[in-house]
């Protein structure tokens, strides 16, 4: 039986990419939110940490430009700047990476004035929002049926919202920065676990929208057997590493390195687990898969 | 502008592929890429009524390439601006010098036409033959069937001779990317969404 698997194992390195990238943006943009609010030495510190989710996302930026059979042509991609999906999305992350990059290198120099920095950072978040939704976007075409629905650019968005706080906790513990024990920590988990509930529901709702769809070669279901388990792995993946945050929070002794890092590893191989079921699903509504 | 396009007869094509090797040949391809596939659609049953069986069953094959769509969707998903339609002809073709390779035009079109060759990593696909149309000839497909069961032609030449249809069953419906296609429907056509039938020989597709 024809399943989707090998399509999702070619293009692994774009599984990995869209699981990393939407939730280091995000956890960029949170990170850098308190850092602009934090002072002194504690935005010293929230500011270098900020190139835990700027790697976060370079790796996946990087991962997806091996999926390129030749990457020497890559810069005519901004020549569709605007008409197509996917020059949208590499102009966004170029975007994003050059104004989050440029911050973490300034903020080393002898006199960096404070305003440069913060229009840097400003402009870095804007970019890490058009980046999420860019990546969102990026598969909308009308002919893959089984992408082309509302369920796919929500559930993206969802993921950095789930993985965003997490991963921005682990950043915020690096750097030391003193709310996260208090009220500010348990505000960026309660965000994780709604974005977990609602993504949870966007996924139920596209099984049941998708799963059923056909072209002559084959089912979406066939494509995605496992789908129903990959939804039950997602949660349980997602809700564990919320769970260890959560459990350092409620000893009262804050989250520790070690389980921040364990937090994120976990939310983020619950979003890979359905990034590759988005890739397995992939069928157009004529004869080709 | 002209544009040009297939016809295929579904009335004359007995499922060979001669077409699909001669373009084989004349392009060089892998075993593994075809820029032209036949598809050999059937389904129906037996039924048994008062001891005396009675069939419905039906089998048809439709030939299909690339149809240098008048809405080509490998080319709006083209992130690089590899893919172009050519403004005198209608052919749609790929640019290797601007291609990377990323595959977004094979996933984008309904009809399998792009492919991503494994050698060179950049996609291709049918030109329609752009050199021998350009020296006044046919594509090599049109050339080969042995049944005259294709034609090539100004597709509106080709909508006069042989009607409008641009659609059946195995083929996806014509509206989203306006296939210049023209088919003369085979005996037992079914309509695109038809749910009789299936894809009979889904492993000589490439």
């Amino acid at each position: 039986m024809t399943t989707g698997f090998a399509t999702a194992f070619n293009e692994i390195t774009l599984v990995l990419f869209t699981t990393l990238a939407p939730s280091g943006a995000a956890a960029y943009a949170i990170m850098g939110a308190a850092m602009l609010w934090a002072r002194g030495d504690e935005r010293k510190r929230v500011g270098r940490a900020l190139l835990i989710p700027f790697l976060v996302t370079l790796v996946g930026l990087v991962a997806s430009a091996t999926h390129l059979g030749n990457p020497d042509n890559a810069l005519y991609v901004f020549s569709r700047v605007g008409r197509s999906p996917l020059s949208n999305e590499v102009f966004a992350a170029v975007l994003f990476l050059s104004a989050s990059g440029l911050h973490w290198l300034y903020q080393f120099a002898e006199h960096a004035r404070l305003r440069v920095l913060n229009a840097l950072m400003g402009i870095a978040i804007l970019a890490s929002f058009a980046f999420v939704v860019s990546v969102a976007l990026a598969y909308s075409s009308r002919t893959v049926v089984t992408w082309d629905t509302p369920f796919v650019p929500v559930a993206l968005c969802l993921n950095a919202l789930i993985g965003g706080p997490v991963l921005a906790i682990a950043g915020l513990r690096f750097a030391r920065w003193g709310p996260l024990e208090g009220k500010a920590g348990w505000a960026l988990l309660a965000l994780s676990l709604a974005a977990l509930v609602a993504n949870t529901g966007v996924y139920v709702a596209q099984g049941a929208n998708v799963l059923s769809l056909r072209n002559y070669l084959v089912s979406a279901e066939q494509l995605v057997p496992t789908y129903g388990a990959m939804v039950v792995a997602f949660c349980a993946l997602a809700a564990a590493g919320l769970a260890v945050d959560m459990a350092g929070l409620l000893r009262g002794r804050g989250v520790s390195k070690a389980s921040s890092a364990a937090a994120s590893a976990l939310v983020l191989a619950g979003i890979f687990v359905m990034r590759f079921a988005f890739y397995m699903m992939h069928m157009t509504y004529g004869i080709s898969l | 502008m002209t544009q040009y396009g297939f016809h295929f007869d579904g009335k004359r094509c007995t499922g060979c592929k001669t077409c699909v090797l001669a373009c084989k040949d004349n392009k060089d391809l892998s075993a593994e890429v075809s820029f032209r596939n036949v598809y050999e659609y059937g389904g129906g049953t037996w039924t048994q009524v008062d001891g005396l069986w009675s069939t419905d069953t039906f089998t048809y094959y439709v030939s299909v390439a690339c149809n240098h769509c008048d809405s080509p969707l490998c080319l709006a998903n083209c992130s690089q601006g590899a893919i172009s339609k050519d403004v005198d002809t209608g052919i749609v073709t790929v640019d290797p010098e601007k291609c990377n390779g990323c595959g977004s035009c094979v996933a984008a079109c309904p009809y399998g036409a792009p492919k991503v060759n494994e050698e060179t990593k950049k996609g291709m696909k049918c030109d329609l033959c752009a050199d021998r149309v350009a020296q006044g000839e046919q594509p090599i497909c049109v050339e080969a069937c042995p049944l005259r069961a294709l034609d090539f032609g100004e597709v509106s030449e080709l909508r006069e001779k042989y009607g409008e249809v641009a659609e059946i069953a195995p083929l996806p419906s014509a509206d989203e990317t306006k296939p210049n296609i023209v088919i003369t429907e085979p005996v037992n056509a079914k309509p695109v969404g038809d749910e009789t039938g299936s894809v009979l020989n889904e492993r000589e597709i490439a």
